[in-house]
């Protein structure tokens, strides 16, 4: 697979704390990758590192197959950026702030507009910023990212402070864009409701470390049902399964069984009973993405 | 790429009063003139001073002062800019250089000095033809000593922009601005190693471009110094 952002043991440091700590992303080609990570887990830190902005404490970049150190200002022309609340010139009308980054860039000015568009915000074009509403400045900072048609997009929590229908909107966008312009998108978020809609693949980061990186697929099936057995004798009934070659989660007071075929449940119920294990409850689990995201960030922090 | 980022730091100066001060600076320098030529000008003709020679030497006078009070006023204004709103995280994650950054902000403050010391040429010009002084124009001299004055104050913009572009607190800058804007004023009383004497013009052997040289040499070095600190820190 092709990967657009590739970090190796990305870590960086606060003094003691380590913000982040050995984080090894990979955002694959043309696909929406969601960030996920309660407040505080290193989100922004990372993608500040990304755009080298703050630099590592150990570990190194990729961006488009390109060491980030050594061809900065080559991989930022391909790259836009949102990065925690938007930064904005609040004394310059709309299409001035975005004129001061369209010079730098130098794509034609017709490109303002456009991006203006996209957002819907044509209207106050020439408003200066001072008076906008929250929601409005954070079109505006995702206006800017899009200036030069990035390859990749970074945003950072970009739904912050929009109400639902303007969530809604920021969510069809990024679908679009990944579609129309396959554009590689990383989207940071601390609600995984946010993402788990649009992004093909998920980072899951807790506490600086990287807990899980998959297709939001896998993500789902571990979160699928599970069957619980509570038994008389677990480690007896613990080895009776492995010398039967049968599949199963054991710890000290259950047992979990991740298929769920009818048949391989009657099949291990059957073969405990006949070895004389007294089966006292088969519970089935039903646990939602959310909650399997709430497990994983819950179960790094120690709660 | 220097050349975008300073039409850029140009726009964003755009309705900051930046340019209204610029004005402002040069023309109070001489306003003060008009008020003492205005109440003193009798005085000036008993004395026999008169003259082109002293003219100048009362304007240049209180030009320190009032440049250090610009650089102050200015370098704060420009990094008030990007740390408003943070846009700093904006700027440097676009395709430039973070030391192109710097020298686009320092370069932008100089050119607005320069327009300040031409303008401050012009209107003391323009006074003292208006009283109608004893002897020649000495144009080389004036503008000699307004741009005298500018070069001996480098020094103090590299510090005062270093200061506030790495400064969170803005009341750093400030403070140690007011300290300056004092010990301009004192700058008489003054060793001559302290870098706001300099722009007084004045020093024990009596030779200014001994200043303007100090000013050049040091001011690129602070300049340096400043922007590799930039350079090195992590933005926020
Ligand atoms: N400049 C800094 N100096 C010291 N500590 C920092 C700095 N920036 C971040 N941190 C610390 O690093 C950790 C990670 O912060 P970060 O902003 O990356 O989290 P985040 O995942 O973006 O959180 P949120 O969802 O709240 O935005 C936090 O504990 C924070 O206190
Ligand atoms: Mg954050």
């Amino acid at each position: 697979m092709e990967y657009i952002v590739e970090t190796n043991k990305l870590t960086k440091r606060f003094g003691k704390e380590y913000a982040v700590e050995a984080v090894d992303l990979r955002i694959p080609k043309g696909e929406i990758y969601g960030f996920l990570g309660p407040n505080g887990a290193g989100k922004t830190t990372t993608i500040r590192m990304l755009l080298g902005l703050m630099e590592p404490t150990l570990g190194n970049i990729k961006v488009f197959g390109k060491d980030l150190k050594r061809e900065r200002i080559g991989i930022l022309k391909k790259v836009g950026s949102l990065v925690e609340n938007p930064s904005y010139y609040p004394h310059l009308t709309a299409y001035e702030n975005l004129e001061t980054i369209r010079k730098i860039y130098g794509v034609p000015k017709k490109r303002i507009a456009d991006v203006l568009e996209i957002v819907r915000l044509s209207e106050v074009t020439n408003k200066k910023v001072k008076g906008f509403s929250l929601g409005m400045k954070q079109r505006l900072g995702i206006a800017s990212s899009l200036l030069n048609k990035p390859e990749l997009l970074i945003l950072d929590e970009p739904t912050n402070g929009l109400d639902p229908s303007g969530i809604i909107e920021i969510r069809n966008l990024i679908k679009r864009l990944s579609k129309e312009e396959g554009m590689t998108i990383l989207i940071s978020s601390h609600l995984l409701s946010e993402i788990d809609q649009i992004a093909d693949h998920v980072g899951v980061i807790s506490k600086g470390k990287m807990i899980f990186q998959d297709t939001i697929d896998v993500m789902r099936r571990q979160s699928q049902k599970k069957i619980s057995l509570k038994v008389n004798d677990y480690e007896r009934a613990n080895r009776i399964l492995i010398s039967n070659g049968m599949k199963a989660d054991f710890s000290i007071d259950s047992i979990t069984l991740p298929e769920h075929h009818d048949e391989d449940i009657a099949n291990i119920v059957r073969v405990l009973v006949e070895n004389n294990i007294s089966v006292y409850r088969i519970e089935e689990e039903k646990r939602s993405l959310e909650s399997t995201f709430l497990q994983m960030t819950a179960e790094e922090r120690g709660l | 790429m220097i050349g975008k980022l300073i039409r850029t730091d140009f726009m964003k100066i755009r309705r900051k009063g930046i340019w209204f001060l610029t004005v402002l600076g040069p023309f109070g320098v001489v306003a003060l003139q008009m008020v003492n030529y205005g109440l003193r000008k009798d005085w000036f003709i008993q004395q026999d001073i008169y003259s082109w020679f002293y003219y100048i030497r009362n304007v240049i006078a209180f030009t320190p002062f009032a440049l250090i009070l610009g650089i102050v006023i200015l370098t704060s204004f420009m990094a008030s800019i990007e740390n408003e709103t943070n846009a700093w995280k904006q700027v440097i994650a676009l395709p430039v250089t973070k030391w192109g950054v710097y020298l686009s902000k320092y370069t932008t403050l100089a050119i607005l000095l320069v327009v300040s010391t031409c303008l401050l040429t012009l209107f003391s010009l323009g006074f003292g033809m208006f009283l109608g002084l004893d002897g020649g124009i000495p144009y080389l001299d004036l503008i000699k000593y307004c741009f005298y004055t500018f070069f001996a104050s480098l020094p103090v913009l590299g510090l005062q922009l270093w200061v506030a572009l790495v400064s969170k607190n803005q009341g750093i800058p400030i403070t140690l601005g007011i300290f300056g804007v004092i010990l301009s004023y004192m700058a008489y009383f003054l060793p001559d190693w302290l870098i706001w004497k300099w722009p007084s013009l004045d020093n024990q052997w009596d030779e200014p471009i001994i200043n303007v040289c100090l000013g050049l040499a040091v001011g690129l070095a602070i300049y340096l110094v400043g922007m590799i600190d930039f350079m090195r820190r992590d933005v926020k």
